[in-house]
């Protein structure tokens, strides 16, 4: 499958972004900037007064006269300091509301993109996006981005000081812009694609050790210790080199601002003595700039270095937007009756033709769900199911069979509108429950357990549903005794992290939040395909009793599922090639004939 | 293997000496450097700036370029040996936690997730790593506090007493008032982190959301957590600006101390302008080496806990230890069960002769589950042996055991790689994939990807679908060409007609070599000589697949679902 990744913003729709995020909050903005350059202002006093005093060591005055600036010193130091506390509060603040909104916003439109630019994507693209990325734009709201701001305004202010002492101090101190300026470009013009290897080699790194370690039973029985430690040592060999290439970049980069510094600091140096030699400054104003220039390290430094964080943090910025920007897409199968079907040129469309009906829609016999002329690709020229026709009645309970790779899956999918067809259209004519979510609810072989109380998890299906609706929908699908007797029963922790449910627990807690949604069209793939007989056996009593009352599509893997079903449907090569009651195909001597033959001579013992 | 954490620090750390030792003389060249700059300057302001002598502030302009020369080179190649410690010492403990992972004795992952582990190799083997940094950070400090301390001393001793006992004093009560600070905003922090985790979750979990069209509530529910986090992050961050503006204003206090001892001293005369200036910079400058002590110690504590997750893996007792007895050659392939009693089973006795396809098929998956724990050695059987040829398997090394017995689990992952690669991987090099892949159906799977049999297989087979991955470890298992092979339900996914041409397979593909199936598809089973029947953790019959069915109400309960 060729990977399409998610959108990316791109630089000016991050800014923008940005700034819309950050609009709401001007005021404040405002202030938490303002009362940052205050105390950089006063922080700035420091070296004119340490200046003074030494001016007045030179003009060999009395010792008492130290007291003053000394005083006027500590002052200095309690209102700088109270200044930065209001200000990184007022800041952080700012920052915070901001990332909280952005990551909000990314998450809403995350969940809501279509399944299938998900799976285009690969499961690792969103969520690396919504675990790396966001920490590491956190991590830079948090950290780098308060201090490349005090950075930024300590320097821009101390040049500002360096002037006011004399405009030639600020001068000599620009002679180091240069050097800087360039140094970063140097730096940033190799070490973006560098940390780009970087991350790739990383993350080749950990997915071969979740790889090895994940399988460490299978790389036993099958005795491929060596192999597997001989592509970890590559892997980790390769992530090493890289790192070490990246810090041989940042030590050189180093250097190079250390020459910077030098030559700040000479420049300065040789001003003072000729502005001091004709009598422009004093000693102590000469001092004070040689001190501002040595206070200016840090924070060049720093800024500098964060310029690398800012870059990455940057880059992941980019990748929230992306997602963050999308549209935000009408819920189609929320309303009254959906169709989903294609233009012939294969474009898909959305046409949503609301018709008010009761939440349990449809009279016993009435076609709730009609396919017309359905076909799909997931990449083009490689069609899964074409030009299939299918009606679901009320009530009706349909069977779906056929041997792996008939399009059983896609066809499931496509009627829950997971995926939007490449031709025809499903046509869905009920109402969803309660308005919101949909008509049509699909239940996959594929289950998740969600982190929290057991009543949190079911309450996803059912954000109204009380205690007892719960224990209702878990005792419909035979759950609520093992329930109640876990520790804490519907308070007790699941998921990762919490309480570990067997397979067939999973698969019925799945049933019991299709209860609670209540749908009136549910599809359940395979949904007891791997539970084992035993446990096979209880979930499909429970999916029996889940779906009892609404119109069903069954992907059957077991071919009971298929006998008593109201109707089978046979699927082979991603159409459908039989349709008819159990009994009339098996008496029909065609496709699903041969399957039952197959499946009950097995079971007859005979070879 | 293993040890204490101190040991897995020490050896990590000792395994690098060379360079952390070169790297320490370098950094603190660095340091002695960095506090020569503040001296430098007021020697040049005092002897050049003040008395406008040109040729004495280029004269000390040229000892500062020295200084810069030295310290700079002194902090790259310092640096340099540091970083390459840290990273060599993460490698190499990297290197061994995977080997103790896929250590034939098994038992290190036992209760622990891959991806803690995974994590535990790469961020806790780096934090490790990353006190050799640290060392050499400190060491490079103390000497840079030395030259300071000297410097100072010999200026004059209040005022090198002042700064030498006041930095750490002041240092400390930074530390002091940031304590409860600290305390309070890392629980802050912990829940802050939980809005990421639900985040992920929801994400992992997003198709079973769609499906049953939750989407709404599950952007509610992680709005709630976002706001929630958002709170508590704004309680850290006021700490963490308190604490901030706190250590500014103390240090500028300081500052001011040393300026009020210094400037009346110099009044006084006893110390020269020069000194005065050189002072206040390494008052400054005293607080650096002062800082990186704090952050040495915050960085060994990491190591240290890192060092102790990494020993807990590495010194994992052994899940089976291995005995000294050389496998019987060549391996007739008899494999028996006396007295088998392991989780649910019960004196369980059972034999598959040499070249015999045997079913298995237990009326409780555990049995099933716990019967291949006891053939695979990943555990021993806590009564009874398990025998190869009439050798214990407990006297047998357990790698080269499974050079001749090979368990291919129902849950078998495949790797990363193409589909060629995953078949191959343990069949004999040069051999034919083609018979394994027919007699297992995965040749379907091959015609049906679009690169054929070099398709990728990513993210641990998740590309390919349930029947698909099911084939091709099937492939894999019978490729692998063992004298005994036991294969569980390997066609839960499979559909009937596929599953009846692999039963048929196997059978064919296995012939004259010893094969179990550990099963209760009755496909499969009807293609096997002989069933033994487990219920209730005892063997309750054995007889083939046919007879079964027509004799024993708990087989046909079982099987004919």
């Amino acid at each position: 499958m060729t990977r399409e990744l998610l959108p990316t913003a791109t630089p000016a729709r991050t800014r923008a972004a940005v700034l819309e995020l950050l609009r709401p909050q001007r005021g404040l903005a405002f202030a938490g900037f303002a009362v940052m350059v205050g105390a950089t202002a006063v922080g700035l006093l420091t070296q004119p007064l340490l200046g003074h005093i030494v001016d007045l060591v030179a003009d060999g005055r009395a010792a008492e006269a130290v007291t003053t600036p000394v005083v006027l010193l500590v002052a200095v130091a309690v209102v700088q300091g109270a200044a930065t506390v209001v200000g990184m509060s007022l800041i952080s603040r700012l920052g915070e509301t901001a990332l909280a909104r952005l990551r909000e916003r990314f998450v809403e439109r995350a969940l809501r993109l279509p399944l299938e630019q998900v799976e285009k994507a690969g499961s690792g693209d969103l969520t690396a996006r919504v675990t790396g990325d966001v920490s590491k734009v956190t991590e830079a709201v948090r950290t780098a981005m308060p201090e490349l701001a005090r950075s930024t305004l300590a320097i821009m202010l101390t040049l500002v000081a360096l002037a006011v002492l004399d405009w030639r101090f600020a001068l000599a101190a620009l002679l180091a812009v240069p050097v800087q300026a360039h140094t970063a470009r140097w730096y940033v013009r190799n070490a973006v694609p560098l940390y780009a290897e970087q991350r790739v080699a990383n993350g080749a790194q950990h997915q071969q050790l979740l790889d090895t370690i994940g399988g460490a039973a299978t790389v036993r029985s099958f005795r491929l210790e060596a192999a597997h430690a001989a592509q970890v040592t590559r892997r980790s060999r390769a992530a090493v080199d890289l790192t070490m290439r990246g810090v041989r970049l940042v030590l050189r980069f180093y250097s190079r601002l250390h020459l910077a510094e030098y030559t700040g600091l000479a420049a300065i140096l040789v001003v003072g003595l000729l502005l001091v030699r004709d009598g422009s400054v004093s000693i102590g104003t000469a001092t004070a700039a040689a001190l501002y220039f040595h206070s200016l390290f840090t924070p060049i430094n720093s800024a500098l270095v964060l310029l690398d964080d800012a870059q990455s943090a940057g880059a992941s910025l980019a990748r929230l937007v992306g997602v963050a920007d999308r549209p935000e897409r009408d819920e189609p199968a929320a309303r009254g009756a959906t169709t989903r079907d294609a233009l012939p040129d294969g474009v898909a469309e959305h046409r949503a033709e609301p018709v008010p009906r009761p939440a349990h829609a449809g009279a016993p016999g009435e076609v709730v769900v009609s396919v017309r002329g359905l076909g799909h690709a997931y990449e083009p020229g490689r069609p899964v199911l074409a030009d299939v026709d299918l009606e679901l009645r009320a009530g009706e309970r349909v069977a779906l069979v056929g041997p792996s790779g008939a399009g059983k899956t896609t066809l499931a999918k496509l009627i829950a509108g997971m995926h939007e067809p490449t031709a025809g259209t499903v046509r869905v004519d009920a109402a969803a429950p309660h308005g919101v979510g949909s008509a049509v609810a699909l239940v996959t072989q594929e289950v998740h357990v969600f982190a929290g109380s057991l009543a949190d998890d079911l309450r996803l299906a059912a954000p109204e549903a009380g205690d007892d609706d719960l224990r209702d929908a878990l005792d419909r699908v035979d759950a609520l005794a093992w329930v109640e007797a876990l520790p804490d029963g519907l308070a007790t922790v699941v998921g990762d992290g919490g309480h570990r449910l067997t397979a067939a627990q999973v698969q019925q807690l799945a049933l019991a939040r299709l209860v609670l949604a209540g749908p009136p069209v549910a599809v359940l793939d395979e949904a007891t395909a791997e539970a084992g007989s035993a446990g096979a056996r209880v979930l499909e009593k429970a999916t029996e009793r889940a779906i009892e009352g609404r119109t069903a599509l069954i992907v059957a893997h077991r071919l009971t599922q298929a006998t008593t079903a109201d109707r089978v449907v046979v699927m082979d090569g991603g159409r459908i090639v039989e349709s008819g009651s159990h009994d009339e195909l098996r008496a029909a001597g065609g496709r699903y004939a041969a399957l039952w033959e197959a499946w009950s001579d097995s079971r007859e013992g005979a070879r | 293997m293993g040890g204490s954490g101190r040991d897995v620090l020490r050896e990590a750390i000792g395994g690098q000496r060379r360079d952390v030792v070169f790297g320490s003389l370098l950094g603190a060249g660095h340091q002695a450097g960095e506090a020569l700059v503040p001296v430098l300057i007021g020697v040049a302001v005092d002897q050049g700036v003040a008395k406008g002598d040109v040729g004495a502030l280029l004269r000390w302009l040229a000892v500062l370029a020295v200084v810069y020369v030295g310290l700079s080179f002194g902090f790259r190649f310092g640096a340099r040996a540091g970083e390459r410690a840290a990273e060599q010492a993460a490698h190499e403990l990297r290197l061994r936690i995977v080997a103790r992972v896929t250590h034939p004795g098994g038992g290190a992952e036992a209760g622990r997730l891959p991806g803690a582990l995974a994590t535990i190799a790469t961020e806790d083997a780096k934090r490790v790593g990353a006190v050799a940094m640290a060392v050499l950070s400190g060491v490079s400090a103390a000497i840079g506090l030395l030259v300071g301390a000297v410097v100072l001393l010999t200026t004059s001793v209040t005022l090198g007493l002042i700064v030498l006992l006041g930095t750490p004093v002041l240092l400390w009560l930074g530390h002091l008032l940031s304590k409860p600070l600290e305390r309070r905003s890392e629980a802050q922090q912990e829940r802050a982190a939980h809005a990421s985790g639900v985040a992920a979750d929801l994400v992992a979990g997003l198709r079973v959301l769609k499906g049953i069209g939750a989407e709404a509530a599950a952007v509610a529910r992680y709005r709630r957590t976002s706001r929630d986090s958002l709170t508590a992050t704004m309680g850290a961050a006021r700490a963490e600006a308190t604490q901030n503006g706190m250590v500014l204003a103390l240090t500028g206090c300081f500052i001011a101390l040393v300026a009020l001892v210094g400037g009346r001293l110099a009044a006084q005369g006893d110390i020269s302008l020069g000194q005065l200036i050189s002072a206040v910079g390494l008052a400054l400058f005293l607080l650096g080496p002062l800082e990186v002590f704090s952050w040495v110690n915050a960085e060994l504590a990491q190591g240290r806990a890192s060092a102790a997750r990494i020993a807990q893996v590495l010194s994992t007792p052994v899940a089976v230890a291995g005995g000294g007895v050389p496998l019987p050659r060549p391996v007739r392939g008899e494999m028996r069960l006396r007295g088998v009693g392991h989780g649910g089973l019960r004196d369980v006795d059972l034999t598959a002769a040499p070249g015999e396809v045997l079913g298995v098929a237990a009326t409780d998956p555990a049995d099933a589950a716990a019967l291949l724990r006891c053939l695979s050695r990943q555990a021993d059987p806590d009564t009874g042996t398990v025998e190869l040829d009439g050798v214990p398997l407990t006297d047998l090394d357990p790698a080269e055991l499974r050079t001749a017995v090979l368990v291919a689990e129902h849950d078998a992952d495949l790797f990363e790689g193409t589909l060629r690669d995953n078949v191959a991987a343990a069949a004999p090099a040069d051999a034919d994939l083609a018979p394994a892949m027919a007699a297992s159906g995965a040749d379907e799977v091959a015609r049906t990807l679009a690169g054929g049999v070099d398709a990728e297989v990513s993210e641990g087979g998740r590309s390919l679908s349930g029947g698909q991955r099911q084939r091709v470890a099937l492939a894999r298992a019978l490729a692998a060409d063992r004298a005994v092979l036991v294969v569980h339900d390997p066609t839960t996914a499979v559909d009937a007609v596929t599953e009846a041409r692999i039963a048929d397979g196997i059978r064919a593909f296995r012939r004259g070599r010893t094969t179990i199936l550990v099963t209760t598809s009755p496909a499969l089973l009807s293609a096997t000589d002989r069933v033994v029947l487990i219920d209730a953790g005892r063997v309750a019959d054995s007889a083939p697949h046919a007879d079964l069915v027509a004799r024993h109400p708990a087989y046909r309960a079982t099987v004919l679902a």
